[in-house]
């Protein structure tokens, strides 16, 4: 029952810690970028000394121009402060130009790397993970990876030389006052700490509401059917209200904090201010300070309480893409235990690069030899020592309750999974002794919920086959009696919208079987593919599938035992194992379990049709 | 409380029926109009947010004010040039200045007491600032999701889901942020930039102007710019929302992606479209770049002006060292707050679209009433309790097309069909895809109205277009061929639309529902959670939830519409014989594909193309040897194989 995953793995590592913040573990991504990050770095540390030189100038007029008294030196001035402003502006545009060319190169190629990488895992890693946790692997931790390997990196780099190179200079230019002030440094710290904590805790919480919020809405618009059926609009309103509740009083709680963080930070530079105005007003007036340095002392002070709070807040944001780094990695270096050996992948080719001129032509011959399997996250065996001959051209079909576990052959035969132990062979050869994507290529699939792409319907068609011409899509087409849905559709360039919604589920089926046998493939799989059409177009898909499948070999899973009768083989699912296996005439001879499924399908029908 | 009803509903129907003009007006005809009503309960917080943040300012003025004065007349000589009130307070209080000279101390606790005073009045702007937005939000969020669940059916359909979202809750947080953060700071720089200004007026009149040049060319040159960087912005939203959308697709069709070996194709898509984002965006990050050190540029060249002018006053004897500080001081104060003046602007002209896009949710007028009423939770009040209708259901020259604005000569989906279901009775509707068996069912449901002149829907002789909607929804349970189950657990999902429901009602209703033993597999039983967030259940375990949700309400009149279609024969057939003990006295629609499902119902109707194609008992229909003996044959035809 593969359907039936938990998926508990959302929040389950929020509180993960990587020694370094896991930054070891992105290195080799960040590679191709380390010579212009260096380069960043000493441009950053250029930039923030530059910014903490410009009280300087203001000294310089206070102590020359308006306590001297004099211009002399004014043209100097305005030459000098016009150079430093203009490599300023120069240093600042290159640096965040950098940084973002460095934070979206990280982004796209992890983006890539993840994407292309998931191109290559198995089935069990689609069950084990539910999309919208995989989608955000790629989408979004990417993200926050290139954001930290440019602005946070950055950020600690120019607030940490600001902060070093204004206390230097405070010390340089007097030291004594500068120790005073130093002394807020360690009490600024503790409290930007304390506050930071609190609030990261919070802020995850608000964002957990806030998701649940979202979530809500989805669920009132595409439950809105069923709420209008069952009529309960009012309770699903009450519950709403009391989400949305929620989330106003933790946001105010959480402002409790914030409002006092800001409010307090700020109060602590005036404090700075004050001990200047206070200890550095007597230096001046005793003669010991110039009034210009004063000047300079209290922007220092003012302007020093921002560098501590941008560590702390990048530190604390470090912390957090910590879980990102990891969720990221996990999936990087997840191994699919379905893979092509090297060997196979020389001969081969793999799933991106194949070596088509070596592929030797499928006939479609199967064969599991003592096929044993369970599920990689399952504990039970749901085969044992199996052993089933498909001659190429052989139907079989696949029988059982619902949720007995019949997709389980067909997962095997498409390599989706691969035997516990022994062999699924393909043309007598074992199936791993080929790629994948040799088999894939080979395979028309028709899944039991039919999945279309946006786009038009002659691209979906040719999916499997991109370069067909519109005659052979005519013809798959015609087989599957599907050209009335393209044509009210409107033809082969009609689009079919997001994920096929603009059709109805038995015309995404008619196409997806159009589509499948477009490549015109040695084996069929239909997976529980007829459910959902009506009588009169699923004996129209019958009469076309009884053309099709000649002298292909096919897997067909199917509720209704009417639409197996002519298999060549029967196989009965029950509880994950196969119980039965025959023909329809031996397995209604047996009178087994397969007899006590059909005639209990039918028994209303014989009753009456005496 | 009755009258009202009626009233309402007669209202109603007229506007359905076209006695009042086609066009309903809107209920919200202006964006303002809009925003005061989500207001509400949250604009005195506002107010008191701006009222602190003018204390705020006000107390950040005077501390250069006293630096200014400390470094003249103070440590220096000059006489003072302060108010004559507060002279008098620095000598009858403070002990004069040369007592001040002696204890600097004293000047450094005034600012130290001011910055106290401040960070107090900080606080509650902040603090006001957050109740207020939180407020709007919550207000917001509740009206549209109220107003969300009573729109007419029809309007999901012709709506995108992830677009009302996004209109639920972007837009509302571009209106939070409107209110809560543009509007406020708009407010508290222009008070910043006034204080200031007369401050700095009050110390040199020549050097404020020259300080103040610069404002217009900062604001003028970040609204410009912020303009044009607007729609490149947006590009790189769509252009991200085009690459997320092949992830998506490619993580949800990952079996057709492998069973077809089209990783390489998937892939070539996904980074090409990968790179254009990027490129996008680095040439964006280009442009942010040369904004924001030309940023620099400007007020860089503002401070030297300020600088270099304010020396030459010094030196002309026309500024003191003190007024200098305080002055650079004031300026400095100005920079941000300016800077960002331009991008708050820009900003707020965004938010008129996030408003029209939740007006037009607000604006669509209800199920219920075609005129929304204030705020009181509609289906609440005014309810009658258990008045459950009952009767026989008289379909009476039904026809029905669906209103599509792209093809409005879309065909009809239902031509006058007519059918009583007598009470009591169980019915089987038979039917090809598109033979209008749902549309029939929805009708009756009024999840979609039966316009004038198409007929009607009876039941127990009462139009159905006159029976209050909650009456008739609560007497009819209808079981969708795809049913939606809520995240909640899966106890929770059958008793979801019974009040007060006890856990053997549950128990019982599953077991009708065949899905007792389905329940024993999960380890939380009834406690397991469904839907997004829990456990992924099959089709035909779905539809057997929703079986059991509509049974445990025991409603007069059941309606099955291909809820079985999922589930397999054998389970089919179990559902089938445990409801007979269950249905008691109700109605019961059955629609099906199956034979088997129909077979045994009291009458069968088989529709094909929109019209009643024939209608009988299962005898007569087979004897008729029609449509209905051609489909039982093909059904059947397995057997005799």
């Amino acid at each position: 029952m593969a359907e039936n995953t938990t998926h508990t793995n959302k929040d389950s590592d929020l509180g993960v810690k990587l020694p370094f913040f896991g930054i070891p573990k992105i290195l080799p991504y960040i590679r191709p970028y380390r010579t212009r990050m260096m380069l960043m770095i000493l441009l950053g540390i250029g930039s923030s000394l530059i910014d903490s030189v410009y009280p300087l100038f203001n000294r310089y007029a206070l102590n020359h121009f308006v306590a001297g008294k004099t211009l002399d030196t004014l043209g100097a001035f305005i030459l000098l402060y016009a150079l430093v402003l203009t490599a300023q502006v120069a240093d600042n545009f290159v640096t965040t130009y950098w940084c973002g060319k460095v934070e979206m190169g990280v982004d796209r190629d992890l983006r890539n790397a993840s994407f292309n990488h998931l191109q290559t895992l198995s089935f069990s890693y689609f069950n084990q993970n539910n999309v919208g946790y995989i989608h955000a692997r790629v989408m979004s931790d990417s993200g926050k990876i290139g954001e930290l390997c440019a602005w946070r990196m950055m950020d600690l780099v120019w607030n940490g030389s600001y902060l070093v190179s204004i206390l230097v200079m405070m010390l340089l230019l007097n030291a004594r006052l500068a120790l005073y002030i130093l002394l807020l440094v360690p009490i600024a710290v503790v409290i930007i700490t304390y506050f930071q904590k609190h609030l990261v805790v919070l802020n995850r919480r608000i964002r957990e509401i806030n998701s649940t919020i979202t979530g809500n809405f989805n669920e009132g618009i595409t439950g809105a059917r069923q709420i209008k059926t069952l009529g309960i609009e009012n309770r699903i309103n009450t519950d709403f209200d009391r989400d949305t509740e929620d989330m106003r009083a933790t946001s105010v709680h959480a402002t409790h904090y914030s409002a006092l963080f800001t409010s307090l930070v700020t109060m602590m530079s005036m404090f700075a201010l004050a001990i200047v105005l206070w200890k550095g007003g007597r230096l001046t007036e005793e003669g010991l300070l110039q009034i210009g340095t004063l000047s300079v002392f209290m922007s220092y002070a003012v302007g020093m309480m921002d560098p501590i709070q941008n560590i702390i807040n990048t530190i604390s944001a470090l912390i957090a893409i910590q879980v990102n780094i990891e969720r990221l990695t996990r999936l990087l270096h997840t191994e699919s235990d379905v893979a092509d050996t090297p060997e196979v992948i020389a001969k081969y080719g793999d799933t991106f690069q194949p070596k088509k001129e070596n592929w030797e032509p499928l006939y479609g011959d199967v064969e599991f030899r003592d096929v044993s399997f369970r599920y990689p996250d399952g504990d039970e065996y749901v085969l044992s020592h199996f052993n089933l001959k498909v001659p190429q051209g052989t139907n079989v079909a696949i029988v059982g309750e619902t949720g007995a576990g019949k997709s389980t052959l067909v997962n095997l035969v498409c390599r989706f999974f691969e035997p516990t132990a022994g062999q699924v062979l393909i043309d007598g050869r074992d199936a791993r002794e080929r790629s994948q994507l040799w088999l894939h290529s080979n395979i028309g699939y028709v899944l039991q919920t039919p999945h279309l792409f946006s786009g038009t319907v002659r691209d979906n068609l040719r999916y499997g086959k991109p370069d067909a011409s519109d005659e052979e899509i005519g013809r798959a087409l015609r087989l599957v009696s599907a050209e009335d849905v393209v044509r009210k559709m409107g033809g082969l360039d009609a689009e079919v919208g997001e994920g096929g919604d603009m059709l109805s589920t038995g015309e995404k089926q008619l196409l997806s079987f159009a589509r499948a046998i477009l490549s015109d493939p040695r084996i069929l799989v239909l997976d529980e593919a007829t459910a959902s059409i009506d009588t009169v177009t699923e004996k129209k898909i019958q009469d076309a599938i009884k053309t099709v499948i000649q002298g292909r070999t096919s897997f067909m899973i199917a509720h209704r035992l009417s639409t197996v009768v002519d298999a060549d083989v029967i196989l009965v699912v029950h509880e994950g194992k196969i119980i039965e296996r025959g023909t329809h005439r031996e397995l209604m001879a047996k009178k087994g379990y397969y007899w006590n499924l059909y005639s209990r399908q039918y028994e209303d029908m014989a009753a009456d049709m005496v | 409380m009755k009258t009202k009803i009626i009233d309402e509903t007669k209202r109603q129907i007229d506007d359905r029926r076209g006695v009042r003009p086609q066009k309903p007006s809107e209920r919200f005809p202006s964006k303002s109009g809009l925003v005061f009503y989500f207001l509400r309960g949250a604009l005195h917080y506002f107010i008191l947010c701006v009222f602190f943040s003018m204390c705020v300012s006000f107390l950040d003025m005077t501390a250069p004010k006293i630096i200014g004065y400390m470094v003249d007349s103070i440590i220096g000589d000059k006489t003072s040039d302060l108010p004559a009130a507060l002279n008098l307070l620095v000598d009858r209080w403070l002990g004069g200045t040369a007592y001040l000279h002696a204890h600097l101390g004293v000047v450094a606790l005034a600012v130290a007491a001011i910055a106290v005073l401040a960070a107090v009045c900080r606080y509650f702007t902040n603090l006001f600032d957050s109740m207020g937005s939180e407020k709007l939000v919550q207000r917001m969020r509740n009206r549209l999701f109220d107003h969300i669940i009573h729109l007419p059916f029809a309007w999901y359909n012709e709506n995108h889901t992830g677009d009302i979202i996004q209109r639920c809750t972007s837009d509302v947080d571009t209106v939070r942020r409107f209110v809560s953060e543009q509007l406020t700071q708009l407010l508290r720089i222009i008070i910043l930039i006034v204080f200031a200004l007369s401050f700095m007026a009050g110390i040199n009149r020549q050097l404020t102007l020259a300080a103040f040049v610069f404002i217009p060319i900062i604001v003028l040159y970040s609204l410009f710019f912020h303009n044009r960087i607007g729609s490149a912005f947006e590009r790189a939203d769509v252009e991200e929302g085009k690459l997320s959308a092949i992830a998506q697709e490619n993580l949800t069709g990952v079996r057709v992606v492998r069973a077809f070996g089209r990783e390489a194709y998937e892939r070539e898509r996904f980074e090409q479209k990968n790179d254009e984002y990027t490129k996008m965006w680095v040439r964006l990050m280009r442009l942010l770049s040369a904004f924001w050190v030309s940023g620099d540029l400007i007020t860089g060249l503002q401070i030297l002006v300020v600088m270099v002018f304010g020396a030459v006053l010094c030196v002309d004897g026309k500024l003191s060292a003190g007024e200098f500080i305080a002055f650079f001081t004031y300026n400095s104060m100005l920079t941000w707050p300016v800077r960002g003046l331009g991008r708050v602007i820009s900003e707020m002209s965004k938010a008129g679209i996030s408003i029209d896009r939740i007006r037009y949710i607000m604006n669509s007028p209800t199920e219920r009433y075609a005129f929304y009423q204030e705020d009181g939770d509609i289906a609440g009040e005014n309810r009658a309790e258990d008045t459950l209708i009952s009767g026989d259901i008289c379909f009476d020259h039904v026809s029905f097309h669906y209103q599509n604005p792209q093809n409005p000569d879309a065909p009809e989906v239902l031509r006058d069909v007519s059918f009583t279901v007598k009470k009591g009775t169980t019915i089987g509707i038979l039917g090809g895809t598109g033979s209008g068996k749902s549309t029939l069912m929805y009708l009756l449901d009024r999840l979609y109205e039966l316009p004038e002149g198409c007929g009607q829907i009876t039941i127990g002789g009462k139009n159905i277009a006159d029976i209050d909607l909650e009456t008739l929804r609560g007497s009819i349970g209808m079981v969708l061929q795809e049913p939606y189950l809520f995240s909640r657990t899966l106890g929770e999902n059958i008793a979801i639309a019974e009040n007060g429901a006890q856990e053997t009602d549950i128990r019982a209703a599953a077991r009708v529902a065949s899905l007792d033993e389905t329940v024993e597999h999960f380890t939380e039983r009834y406690e397991t959670a469904v839907g997004e967030r829990g456990v992924t259940l099959s089709g035909g375990q779905k539809q057997r939830t929703a079986i059991a949700q509509m049974l445990i309400r025991k409603p007069p009149i059941m309606i099955f519409d291909d809820s079985l279609s999922a589930v397999d024969a054998e389970t089919d057939a179990k559902i089938r014989h445990a409801l007979a003990g269950y249905t008691g006295g109700s109605t019961v629609i059955l629609i099906a594909h199956r034979i088997t499902t129909l077979m045994q119902a009291d009458q069968i109707i088989v529709l094909d193309k929109g019209s009643v194609a024939e209608q009988g008992t299962n005898e007569a229909l087979l004897e008729k040897n029609g449509i209905y003996r051609k489909i039982y044959d093909l059904q059947r035809s397995g057997a005799t194989a």
